[in-house]
């Protein structure tokens, strides 16, 4: 019996902490990038804002990421011999897209509009966290369903907890 | 006991008091003239392009498991030479008290603010309770994951998603283009008008047969043809206060 | 104290328990996707907001104009162009599966040549410089030998600039040889139209404003001329006017979609329709319905059609005829409009003449309401210069060294009686320029793929329009998909190839070049009709911005001269022609166009096989209509194959009873039977042209469709008939509720 409870208790310990390994060590809140964008030189240090490489989050419902133009943009004169940097020229070369890791990835079923979002006032930073502090770009929200619902709630939005105002 | 009971689910029983959807922000209607209807089935094929329809093929066919979000149904009466042939476009009804939110389980299915009956797909565990339910026989079940053959998939409309095994779906009168609607509406900072939202199947009928609008606004086409003497609305007695108003076909009767 | 074993039991668990764990977080995450953006951003593309590109429909002839969604550069949905005069923002369901030709698994990605005998029909894929040069070598050869009368153009009817670009092409090359082959092509229509009124264009029928249409044999509804204008004009006859609802009573011997909407349908012995119009035509003259001088001489011209001598001929009621008539005559307006079904008899154009007479008698011409003239275009139409007899007498013969197809599959629309696969056998070169591999395709020598309509430039001058000058202009909505090309451009870059003449006489350098250039030369023609588009790029924008250019201001009807001399000749107190004995062919054959397939070139899109028929129901398949009681005499049950044969083939068909259809007809639908043409169309059905006899008439060249007797013999077999519907008896159901005419109130 207490070599029962024994196992019991070693099985159910290890399964948690192995579930704790893989949401900390393991976790896809802040993949690798293929190359090493740094978030707080741009927008943090250069004070660079958000629309001006997101430029479809005010007019559509995907926000968008910058094509390799915008950054050549810049970085054929700024510090084009940088390691990551002529990765990127090496991309542009090759009229080839960067491969970014998508990090705020909502399911297919979902509509989210960046558009409605912006329009209603909400700063971007409210829920993709103090990015122009990030080095590397990290999911600070857990993007569930309960988190928008809560703040639908919070802000008493319009029809905001009907169903299909969100799962298309 | 019941007592107990009713006071345990009563946050879940408060969509079945009486009135509960008396107030709506709208009352997305859809008018069907009948006398129009040719029975063309371009409303079919509309829906399929809208909505993402998967192709079942022959075989599922035949056993009844297309999925024809709007289908007309063809009623034959007479022999020859005295034969009438009626055309009816069926869909969901948007059922003001529906049979399918009642028996869910998992309310999957419950009534919006706008008096559509929304299908959550992710709530839905397959249990055919409701589609049982339905008098109308407008509820499709997904018994595969259907593929579209490449490069078909090139098609799907990205406002609209792709359902999975196990699931079922039903009209939604275009829910993506009220979204959208409403959102144009926002963006240009005023309401919505008459007119400015259509489902697929009523943007392309050829006839003209059916009209959508808000039967809260009085100015409203809709409002305005739902006040045809020849209104009826489908299995009426059944008390399921359905959001689509057929229009009578004028026809003589058969000799009988 | 822990035993070893213990131990290692505990280990082995608690590894097994951080494994799971793990597996679990690992399998509640999202799978990792990527974020690719564009290298250059396109500057007109916003990512999630679709671009409307207006364009022309071409899935039928009628030529309506549609909008399509793009978003990021795919094209997602059709809809009809709200501002186009013909369709006015509506579609119909072979309109809406125009996006499945587009993304069809089976387009032909790249040029392909011959690999083995034409039988086998093996390809292999070369490049686009290698195609041409092929194409080119031959043609030269042609040239060099001074045959280039031996160089046939084969193409689908087309009214635009590319049916111009062809005949220019075929003029600098010497050849007089181009022919535009469709199934349905209106050519009955159009030659009665131009012998009994003297006019060139089919005028426009103008349904919406009637009150009495007579329908013989016309599916107006579903795939007759211009389905979605009439539809629309439908809903407005029936619904749209403040107290005046139209009526439709429909001649035909098979209840057809808009018969089954009709306030009535006469089901007139197969092949006398324009007998029971003259028939009506009498009465008007016989009861002073009509005012005209020459009264006397309709008298003698229409004296054989009295209704008592005609209603046994017609199978109806001669007290019928009588009031039928009052009721057109005083219509006022009335109109009649000879269809599809009446046009395919092998004298059809006397059907035509026989309703145009009626039209004429019952004062219905060049009135609203009625058959309104419309003007000559802008654009010369191109004529097809020959007949598709012309192609097959002399590919028998010989004399066809190359043939170039474009967009048309005759080996399928023709019946193989008319041994077209043999003419094919004799024709040394054959070139398909095609999207798919059809029957035709697949016979060929060189294959060049083609853009689809929804990736390619091009016009259509709409026949009929809607009284007034519609030029509607196709644009691409998407890139192409695959290595194609447009089909001007494949001519243009040949004949720059063949030197001389050809390159001289045809210097653009594609085809969209030569278009615009000809839309500037209209522009300037008609520049005083252009008032605020002082320049060309100016009008250019918002033609291709609204989808085409029509000029609602200025109608110009011309009027319509009846011309009674040449109709005395056309029609005939005897019914048409059927072959075969009716002993050992009991039924009459009827062939209709399928609402979905049309003449089988949609078979390849999947929407449109799994769209139930409006009448049957039936999906994925062919199958046979027989009425309910001669069946049941016959001992024939739903399902059960048959084996249908007339003097020249013979087909297994699944059996439909079907109550809208005389005891002595059958009828099977057209469309299905391909033998390639894809995944979803190939080796299913039946092609019903295959019962008819090779002989094409004399007038027009086409082939009559309802022009066999066959018989029906049952088999032991179980067809496969997939039909949608269940039981098609309401009960009490009151389902759809009706009410009777002289309730009806409008709303």
């Amino acid at each position: 019996m207490r070599k029962f409870f024994l196992f019991s208790f070693i099985w159910v310990a290890t399964f948690i902490s192995g579930y704790w390994i893989n949401t900390s060590w393991f976790s896809d809140k802040q993949p690798a990038q293929p190359i090493a964008f740094s978030h707080r030189i741009h927008a943090g240090e250069n004070g660079i804002p958000c629309l001006y490489c997101h430029i479809y989050a005010e007019r559509s419902t995907a926000a968008g990421v910058p094509g390799v133009q915008k950054c050549i943009g810049c970085h054929q004169i700024i510090k084009r011999d940088a390691p990551e940097i002529s990765k990127v020229a090496d991309y542009w070369e090759r009229k080839k897209p960067i491969p970014w890791i998508k990090v705020h990835n909502l399911p297919d079923f979902v509509y989210f509009s960046h558009k409605r979002h912006i329009r209603a006032g909400i700063d971007c930073n409210s829920c993709h966290g103090n990015v122009a502090g990030m080095d590397v770009i990290t999911r600070v929200s857990s993007l569930k369903m309960g988190w928008c619902i809560d703040c639908h709630m919070s802000h008493n939005v319009k029809n905001g907890r009907d169903c299909w105002t969100c799962h298309k | 006991m019941s007592r107990f009971l009713d006071k345990l689910f009563a946050r879940f029983n408060i969509y079945r008091e009486p009135g509960y959807y008396g107030k709506y922000d709208y009352k997305w209607t859809i008018v069907i003239d009948l006398d129009k209807c040719d029975g063309c089935e371009a409303c079919v094929i509309a829906c399929h392009a809208e909505n993402n329809l998967p192709i079942v093929g022959e075989e599922e066919c035949s056993k009844n498991r297309a999925f024809n979000w709007i289908r007309i149904e063809r009623y034959v009466e007479g022999e020859y030479p005295d034969v009438r042939v009626k055309f009816i476009p069926i869909l969901c009804q948007q059922c003001g008290k529906a049979r399918c939110e009642v028996g869910c389980p998992t309310y999957a299915t419950y009534h919006n603010q706008d008096g559509l009956n929304v299908q959550v797909y992710n709530r839905c565990i397959g249990t055919f309770t409701c589609a049982t339910y339905c008098p109308y026989d407008v509820r499709h079940f997904n018994w595969f994951s259907y593929k579209w053959e490449a490069p078909l998939e090139q098609q799907l409309n990205p406002d609209v998603t792709v359902r999975e095994k196990g699931v079922m779906e039903k009209c939604t009168f275009c829910i993506q283009r009220i979204r959208a609607g409403k959102d144009h509406a926002k963006d240009e900072g005023r309401e919505v008008t008459d007119g400015d939202i259509q489902p697929a199947c009523v943007q392309t009928c050829p006839t003209g047969a059916m009209t959508f609008g808000d039967l809260n606004d009085p100015e409203s086409r809709v409002s305005q043809l739902a006040k045809s003497e020849r209104r009826y609305r489908l299995f009426e007695d059944l008390n399921t206060d359905p959001s689509v108003i057929y229009l009578k076909r004028v026809m003589k009767q058969t000799k009988q | 104290m822990l035993k070893r074993r213990d131990f290692l039991k505990a280990l082995g668990l608690g590894g097994v328990g951080t494994g799971l764990g793990f597996m679990l977080g690992e399998s509640i995450k999202t799978p990792a996707t990527n974020l690719i953006p564009y290298v250059v951003p396109p500057e007109d593309i916003v990512p999630g907001v679709a671009n409307w590109y207006s364009s022309l429909c071409t899935q039928c002839n009628a030529g309506c104009g549609i909008i399509v969604r793009v978003l990021e550069g795919r094209a997602k949905k059709i809809e009809g162009n709200p501002h186009h005069p013909v369709n006015q923002g509506r579609l119909c369901a072979m309109g809406q599966a125009g996006l499945q030709a587009l993304y069809n698994p089976d387009r032909i990605k790249t040029p392909l040549i011959r690999k083995g005998s034409r039988q086998s029909e093996e390809f292999r894929a070369i490049t686009w410089e290698e195609a041409l040069s092929v194409l080119a070598e031959n043609l030269m050869k042609l040239k060099i030998a001074s045959n280039t009368e031996k160089l046939f153009l084969l193409s689908s009817v087309i009214r635009g600039h590319m049916g111009h670009l062809f005949e220019t092409f075929m003029q600098n090359f010497g050849s007089p040889n181009y022919i535009q082959y469709d199934l349905f092509q209106h050519k009955e229509l159009i030659f009665a139209n131009k012998v009994s009124m003297g006019i060139n264009i089919l005028p426009y029928y103008d349904i919406g404003n009637t009150n009495l249409l007579l329908s013989f044999g016309a599916d107006f509804l579903n795939t007759w001329l211009s389905p979605v204008n009439h539809s629309l004009g439908y809903g407005h006859m029936r619904q749209g006017r403040h107290g005046s609802r139209g009526r439709l009573v429909q001649i035909e011997p098979r209840l057809s979609l808009s018969g089954a909407n009709a306030d009535e349908w006469i089901p007139v012995r197969p092949g006398t329709e324009g007998i029971l119009a003259l028939g009506l035509a009498y009465t008007i003259i016989e009861e002073g319905y009509y005012k005209g001088q020459d009264i006397n001489e309709w008298n003698k011209i229409l004296s054989p059609y009295k209704p008592e001598m005609i209603s046994e001929l017609t199978n109806t009621d001669n007290e019928r005829i009588r009031t039928l008539a009052r009721e057109f005559a005083s219509a006022r307006p009335g109109l009649a409009i000879a269809g599809e079904n009446a046009a395919s008899y092998t004298d059809g154009v006397n059907h035509i003449i026989a309703v145009n007479i009626l039209n004429h008698l019952a004062d219905n011409i060049g009135k609203t309401g009625g058959v309104i003239s419309n003007p000559e275009a802008p654009i010369k139409k191109t004529q097809s210069l020959k007949d598709i007899d012309a192609l097959l007498r002399n590919a028998r013969a010989g004399e066809v060294e190359t043939l170039i197809t474009y967009n048309t599959n005759p080996v399928f629309t023709l019946p193989h009686n008319s041994k077209i696969q043999e003419a094919l056998e004799n024709i040394p070169f054959v070139v398909s320029l095609s999207c798919f591999m059809d029957e035709t395709t697949a016979h060929a020598d060189l294959i060049l793929p083609t853009h689809t309509s929804l990736e390619d430039w091009g016009d259509d001058i709409t026949e009929p329009a809607t009284g007034y000058n519609t030029a509607t202009i196709m644009q691409p909505a998407v890139s192409p998909l695959y290595d194609s090309r447009n089909a001007g451009d494949i001519l243009l870059s040949t004949a720059k190839r063949l030197g001389n003449r050809l390159q001289k006489n045809m210097p653009w350098d594609n085809f969209r070049d030569f278009f615009i250039e000809s839309w500037k030369t209209i522009y300037e023609k008609q520049r005083h009709t252009y008032a605020g588009e002082p320049v060309f790029e100016d009008f250019w924008n918002k033609v291709l911005t609204q989808g085409g250019w029509w000029d609602q201001e200025k109608r110009t009807h011309q009027s319509i001269h009846f011309i009674k001399d040449n109709v005395k000749r056309f029609i005939s107190s005897s019914p048409s022609l059927f072959q075969g004995n009716e002993d050992e062919f009991p039924f009459y054959l009827i062939l209709y166009a399928h609402s979905g397939y049309y003449d089988g070139r949609h078979a390849n899109l999947p929407w449109l096989q799994e769209m139930p028929d409006p009448m049957t129901s039936v999906v994925w398949g062919t199958w046979i209509e027989i009425n309910p009681q001669t069946a049941g005499k016959m001992g024939i049950r739903e399902g059960d194959l048959l084996l249908v044969e007339s003097p020249y083939g013979k087909l297994h068909v699944p059996a439909y009873l079907y109550p809208g259809i005389r005891p002595d007809t059958v009828s099977i639908p057209i469309g299905q039977g391909h033998k390639t043409y894809g995944r979803y169309a190939g080796n299913r059905g039946s092609n019903p042209l295959d019962l008819l006899p090779g002989i094409s008439r004399h007038e027009t060249g086409t082939i009559p469709l309802n022009s066999t007797r066959v018989k029906i013999t049952k088999s032991s077999e179980k067809g496969n008939l997939v039909k949608m519907e269940g039981i098609t008896k309401e009960f009490d159901r009151q389902i759809v509720q009706t009410i009777p005419p002289y309730e009806r109130r409008q709303n």
